[in-house]
């Protein structure tokens, strides 16, 4: 615990001396006035809108993991490109142990953000212990989009192009909802995909439980296959 | 203090040895340099010795214990020093050392502001890292080799980008660490440091060691046993060491004019390199 704390001090530090990674820290809050004031302005205008509440909802708490996602990426991507990756390899600590460390804040903090999104958003009466279990399966997705980045990239400048093929990989699946039936499983190769169903499942008190599952079980063999291979190639 | 014994290793993706079956040992106290071209497979070696590179063949030891059952206590007793400047641009000087610092027992840690003092880059100690000039990154990567007082010290290339008023410095550095029984293994293809600094050296070339010895060993066993003696007068004339004191040819001609320069005709590291290898170090 005493190493977690020490490694996620050191993070929080190096992302206070960099502006691009700090105004990101401003995401969540962005989101928030989106849902719990911009959105509800809007459908109050607009009452059309109001047809499309579930998807922006949606598509907004998947955006929190954007936050640390895109922050903890471009570190990685950073530490690789100036070589501050061989230090960490040399460091006594162990090597899955320092990803684990690495990403627990980051992890607590986007599970602490997305149940709060959805206990404080105006528009579903959702129960506390779904929404608890979704703000899991999210914070989940904060390593494997930050080690898959890292993965990706050799530089910044290619850590940016694939944040951005990130980030639609993680929206993208949204189309489900808007194609017929037999073409929406194709969606299905994208882990956010699995998340989305669940979560529209919940808001209208269907069973949601497979498709969470389903989505846990992703996201674990993804974060898993990273990680091995992060270990294998970050630090060399 | 390092035993290696036959190792060899390939890529996954390539069936090429990068190293075949080198052995080599290294005893505490001692300077052993690693000399080779680009791509011989001297950074691969030592990326397997600080245990970055695994799936290696042949047996390693450290203080008689196989290098895999060592566990993260390993890497307390090592220090690095890299080829290349690596360090947090947008942190100064103290707070790049006191965060890598902050991973090793503290008890072991020295002085920041002393090691910053060490090698003279006192007053960029709360400078950002991106100001430092290269020389200065350098010199931060070898403090930041030895801050936690390990036993056992890699060096890659540990004078390049200096100049040589500071490479001087960090060349006594060493020097110094070696008195305090600190093993050191450098890789270089710098053959002025490797000859002022080692002990012994192994050149290496293509993944295969092709001689280790002393450097003064390796230089008259390659060089010619004789001295060559310019005059005042410019005229140069080499005679064989043996029996020189009495040789007459030797005595009439260092005694026919005044002697501007005598020479042992010795070779250089680099040209042994050349002789034993083929292949030059650059």
């Amino acid at each position: 615990m005493q190493q977690i704390l020490k490694i996620s001090i050191a993070d929080f530090w190096l992302i206070f001396r960099d502006a691009s990674l700090k105004t990101f820290l401003f995401l969540p809050l962005l989101i928030f006035f989106v849902i719990l004031w911009a959105l509800p302005a809007l459908i109050k205008a607009f009452p059309i809108v109001a047809d499309y509440k579930k998807y922006i909802l949606i598509v907004s708490t998947i955006q929190l993991t954007q936050m640390f996602g895109f922050i903890y990426g471009m570190m990685l991507v950073d530490e690789k490109e100036t070589g501050v990756a061989k230090v960490y390899g040399i460091l006594p600590v162990n090597k899955i142990g320092f990803i684990i460390g690495r990403f627990f804040m980051p992890i607590i903090i986007t599970i602490l953000l997305t149940f709060l999104l959805l206990l404080v958003q105006p528009f579903y009466n959702l129960a506390s212990f779904p929404c608890l279990i979704f703000s899991i399966l999210s914070g989940l997705l904060v390593p494997v989009y930050a080690i898959g980045v890292s993965l990706l990239s050799k530089n910044r400048i290619e850590g940016l192009v694939w944040v951005k093929v990130m980030n639609l990989i993680i929206v993208l699946p949204i189309v489900a909802f808007f194609v017929p039936k037999n073409i929406s499983y194709f969606f299905s190769v994208f882990p956010t995909y699995w998340l989305y169903l669940g979560l529209d499942q919940m808001i209208f008190n269907q069973y949601f439980m497979i498709n969470w599952a389903a989505g846990f079980l992703y996201l674990l063999i993804l974060l898993t296959l990273f990680s091995l291979q992060f270990t294998k190639k970050h630090y060399e | 203090m390092i035993e290696v014994n036959n190792i060899g290793f390939s890529y996954l993706i390539s069936s090429q040895k990068i190293l075949n079956g080198i052995s080599f040992k290294i005893h505490q106290g001692e300077i052993f340099g690693f000399l080779g071209p680009s791509g011989a497979g001297k950074s691969t070696t030592q990326k397997i010795l600080y245990k970055i590179l695994h799936g290696y063949t042949g047996e390693i030891k450290i203080a008689k214990k196989p290098l895999h059952d060592w566990d993260k206590s390993y890497l307390e007793k090592i220090g690095v020093g890299f080829e290349f400047p690596n360090h947090y641009l947008k942190l100064t000087g103290r707070e790049n050392l006191q965060l890598f610092g902050s991973f090793y027992n503290a008890n072991k840690l020295k002085p920041i502001p002393e090691l910053f003092e060490l090698v003279g880059i006192q007053d960029a100690i709360d400078k950002k890292v991106a100001t430092y000039s290269k020389g200065m990154k350098m010199r931060l990567n070898f403090i930041r080799a030895i801050m936690h007082e390990p036993d056992i010290l890699f060096f890659d290339e540990p004078t390049a980008g200096l100049d040589p008023g500071n490479a001087h410095k960090i060349k006594m550095y060493i020097k110094q660490l070696k008195e305090q029984g600190k093993t050191i293994f450098i890789t270089t293809h710098n053959m002025n440091t490797a000859d002022e600094l080692c002990d012994r050296v192994s050149f290496i070339n293509e993944g295969t060691l092709q001689i280790t010895d002393t450097p003064q060993a390796l230089k008259s066993r390659h060089g010619k046993h004789t001295v060559s003696v310019l005059l005042k007068n410019k005229m140069q004339q080499e005679f064989p060491l043996k029996n020189l004191g009495t040789n007459p040819e030797f005595l009439s001609f260092i005694n026919s004019q005044e002697v501007e320069k005598i020479q042992t005709m010795e070779a250089t590291l680099e040209e042994v390199f050349l002789k034993v290898t083929g292949k030059t170090l650059n």
